[in-house]
């Protein structure tokens, strides 16, 4: 993001034989495997399997999240079971279309972007896709920053069920699509942390070498 | 990832492995647990099983939840209609492991909030709403998946352990279901439901007695309502008997073993409900005993007042009672007759025999009684009331009679009249007697009385009385503290001094000699009157006319003269002459005085010495004239006895004497018997209660 200027093609350090150091930024030659300033282990050769392995980790956790109920809400002993798209149409058949289209846009449009997202510049810097650098650069941004948002969830089922404790006349308790929740969720960001930024130019390098 | 054995990777990195990073061990991990998840559920989804009810009320699928003793273990999946919507078909989703043990008679109900005299129930219901209960038997073989669910809770859930019989009641109207059964005011067991029977009067009662209790029960067991509250009054005064809570809202029935043996009881034994517990305890003692001894009496007369139930009695206890009343048609020459017979159970062990004596111990000694004289007869059961009970008495007198014992029937012991009505009719004399009485015209003349004395009081004479009085005592009092009055003593003292005077001349003229021989001769004379007194006889006569006078005197006008002569000393007294009657009194006594002293100087004394001779001389001819004297005084005698057989006479013949001697006789005789019913009392007071 530094250079935000045209797509002019320009040496980049891996096609100069060179390894930057991610943690002080420090340049290292290519066949080193730890910084020679810091210390920190250098990945010259960066893979795609770790963000693949954790994307399907996340993927895997989501489906029972949306299967199984996220809250139980037992109130003057009556219980009741709520999934994440039953619970926002509860709350949209209540009125609260606000509210609603915040959860499902937090619980569900989110995650499913997320996915798509991290698959999508996976999937583009493997095939090397040809796209602008710069796009892919942002979406991964975008991806990384709006991550740990999707946690709101589960801190609102954490806190409900925390403060809402009396007994008979009304307690929460979190479901196991909360813990699936948020599984999914740290596995998309582990995912979206372990993709390095650096292939997708790597991916606009002709195939030179 | 088939691209991962990339070209650029080939030379720097040799192993496959090494390039395979250990975070694929995550998602791996994840399907793992992601397919045990479902798996699990899958697994633990449990058995679908159908109740069908008659309605669902509160059901509400998917929260509805199917307990086991109060433990979920199952939830309502769906509310539906049976094809021809007359029921309800409720399928729920079962655990596994339960459905396999739930056999197809297992009883579900739903547990609704139940507000009852017995209690509240549900409660919890109330905020999380119905669930449906199960209870059980676990079985082995063939689980049911389609049950019959009951509209209300089973008062004895299967598995329960414990006894269940059966009541016969005359009417189950105080008996709701789930009363309690109490065994000495514990509860061992509940009942269900009264129901008619069929084809018989009354009613049957389905009770459950809980498994360590049900040994209590044995076929001499007693069963008695204990509904409500009783009061009995009685000698010891009025007790209030209440049972516990629940059952005086719910009735109740209280089981005891009031009879001695009883051996174990088979199921759905069938017992019978007594009222009470007196009831039960007669029931038990002596009606329903099998070894019951049983008579007929038969009387001549009514025996109104006399019911099934009533007690036999021999000296005070009771020894059975009268199962029954009827008539029978005595056959005889002549016009039909009636008599009425009562049927009586005797207890064996009331007379005494041995507890396992049987009825032909009991009749060998009733024979035996009935031979010394053993009757029966009606027997007022009450002071007050027309109840009547049978008692056995002991006639030695009586006409001789046997225990008959008629071909076609049981043993008829001979009765004797009763004695009731002649004590109705002396109650009803009494009573009579009392109501006879004067009472108003009593009441009248003691008005009229005291209306006369308070006339008396209010009359203007009878205020003047006090004033008058008063003044007559002024006037005594002026009288009396007169000057005059007061010289009366002195004056009188000099009188007494010339008295004195004379009596000592004639002390000195020897007078007394004289008069001792004037009394001699005066012996004589009267010796003499007592020859002269033969005609003392008419004499007697004409005193007996004077007593007869006498009596005949009316006292009336001799109070009326008494009076009249009190009235003029009154007179006397107030009039102004009295007031001068001391001057002249003292004037009087001065001149007596002067008189004896001239006595004293004129020689009185000499001519009194010549009087008393010849009055001795006198004398003499009087001891002369009464030598017969002591005829005289037999003659007295005779008089002195006629006197008091006329007296006694004339005592036995006055009519007030009389009455008023028979008034005595009578208080006496009527004293007599009142303390004669006083000691009575006194030694059974409860015969006042119990007409005994």
């Amino acid at each position: 993001m530094a250079d935000p200027g045209t797509a002019q093609p320009a040496l980049s350090a891996h096609a100069a034989g060179l390894c930057g150091c991610r943690v002080c930024g420090r340049v290292n030659p290519a066949e080193a495997v730890h910084c020679q300033r810091c210390g920190s282990r250098l990945d010259p050769e960066p893979g795609l399997q770790v963000v693949w392995a954790w994307m399907i980790a996340g993927m895997i956790a989501y489906v029972p999240a949306n299967l199984y109920p996220m809250l139980r809400t037992s109130t003057m002993g009556r219980t009741s079971d709520s999934t994440i798209v039953g619970g926002a149409v509860e709350l949209a058949q209540m009125g609260s279309w606000g509210v609603a289209l915040i959860v499902l846009v937090a619980s569900v449009a989110i995650p499913l972007a997320k996915f798509a997202a991290i698959g999508y510049l996976a999937l583009a810097v493997h095939r090397r896709w040809p796209m602008r650098g710069h796009m892919r650069h942002r979406l991964h941004a975008v991806v990384e920053f709006i991550g740990r948002w999707s946690m709101i969830d589960v801190f609102v089922v954490a806190i409900l069920a925390a403060l809402v404790r009396f007994n008979l006349a009304a307690s929460i308790a979190p479901g196991i699509a909360a813990v699936s929740f948020a599984l999914s969720v740290a596995f998309t960001m582990l995912a979206a942390q372990s993709f390095d930024p650096r292939l997708i130019w790597r991916a606009t390098e002709p195939e030179t070498r | 990832m088939s691209q991962i054995p990339d070209v650029e990777i080939t030379p720097p990195r040799p192993s496959f492995w090494r390039n395979l990073s250990p975070v694929w061990l995550v998602p791996v991990l994840a399907v793992v647990v992601s397919l045990g998840i479902a798996w699990r559920s899958l697994a633990d989804r449990g058995v679908l099983v159908e109740i069908i009810f008659q309605n669902a009320a509160g059901v509400t699928p998917g929260e509805t939840s199917i307990r086991l003793r109060d433990v979920p273990i199952g939830l309502v999946e769906r509310v539906s209609f049976s094809a021809d919507l007359s029921q309800v078909v409720v399928a729920a989703r079962i655990d596994r492991n339960v459905a396999e043990a739930v056999p197809p008679n297992a009883e579900f109900w739903v547990v609704r909030p139940e507000v009852s005299a017995r209690g509240i129930t549900g409660l919890a219901t109330v905020l999380s709403g119905v669930y449906i209960e199960t209870a059980f038997l676990p079985t082995t073989t063939a689980p049911g998946r389609s049950f019959t669910g009951l509209e209300s809770a089973p008062l004895v859930t299967p598995g329960r352990q414990g006894t269940r019989i059966t009541l016969r009641a005359p009417d189950g109207n105080r008996l709701t279901p789930g009363a309690p059964v109490l065994y000495r005011g514990i509860q061992v067991g509940h009942i269900e439901s009264p129901r008619l029977l069929d084809g018989a009067d009354g009613i049957v009662i389905d009770a459950f007695i809980e498994a360590p209790h049900d040994q209590r029960l044995t076929s001499a067991a007693r069963f008695w309502d204990t509904s409500g509250f009783s009061v009995s009054l009685g000698p010891g005064g009025v007790r209030l008997g209440v049972g516990n809570l629940a059952s005086l809202l719910t009735g109740g029935i209280t089981f005891d073993t009031l009879a001695l043996g009883g051996g174990a009881i088979t199921a759905e034994t069938t017992f019978d409900l007594y009222a009470d517990e007196a009831a039960a305890r007669q029931g038990a003692s002596i009606g329903m005993a099998s070894n019951a001894l049983r008579l007929a009496v038969e009387f001549e007369g009514s025996v109104q007042g006399l019911n099934p139930g009533a007690e036999v009695r021999y000296r005070g206890i009771q020894i059975g009672e009268v199962t029954a009343i009827g008539a029978r048609l005595v056959p005889g020459d002549g016009a039909p007759r009636l008599h009425m017979q009562a049927s009586l159970a005797l207890d064996p062990p009331s007379m005494g025999l041995p507890a396992n004596a049987g009825p032909i111990e009991l009749d060998i000694l009733i024979s035996a009684l009935v031979k010394g004289g053993l009757r029966a007869q009606l027997a007022p059961a009450r002071f007050f009331g027309t109840g009547l009970l049978v008692e056995l008495v002991e006639r030695p007198d009586a006409p001789p009679a046997e225990l008959l014992r008629p071909a076609d029937g049981v043993p008829v012991l001979p009765a004797i009249a009763s004695t009731i009505p002649d004590l109705t009719a002396t109650a009803q004399g009494m009573l009579g007697r009392i109501d006879a009485l004067p009472i108003e015209e009593l009441l009248a003349q003691a008005i009229s009385l005291m209306a006369a004395a308070e006339q008396l009081v209010g009359s203007e004479d009878t205020r003047a009385v006090p004033g008058a009085v008063t003044g007559l005592l002024t006037e005594a009092r002026n009288l009396i503290g007169s000057e005059d009055t007061q010289a009366l003593p002195g004056d009188l003292r000099g009188s007494i001094a010339g008295l004195r005077g004379i009596f000592d001349a004639l002390e000195q003229q020897k007078a007394v000699e004289q008069l001792v021989t004037a009394l001699t001769s005066a012996d004589a004379a009267a010796n003499r009157v007592y020859a002269a007194a033969d005609e003392f006889t008419p004499l007697a006569e004409g005193l007996s006319g004077l007593v007869a006078k006498a009596s005949a005197l009316k006292v009336e006008e001799l109070v009326a003269a008494a009076t009249a002569v009190l009235a003029s000393a009154e007179t006397l007294i107030g009039a102004e002459g009295t007031q001068g009657l001391p001057p002249a009194l003292t004037g009087a006594l001065r001149q007596v005085e002067g008189a004896l002293a001239e006595l004293r100087a004129g020689g009185v004394v000499p001519n009194l010495n010549s009087t008393l001779a010849s009055a001795s001389s006198a004398a003499e001819a009087i001891a002369l004239a009464a030598r017969d004297l002591p005829q005289l005084s037999r003659r007295l005698d005779g008089l002195v006895a006629q006197a008091e057989a006329l007296v006694g006479a004339y005592g036995a013949r006055s009519p007030v004497n009389e009455e008023m001697l028979n008034t005595l006789r009578e208080a006496r005789a009527m004293a007599r018997n009142f303390s004669q019913l006083a000691r009575t009392l006194e030694r059974n007071p409860n015969s006042l209660l119990f007409g005994r």
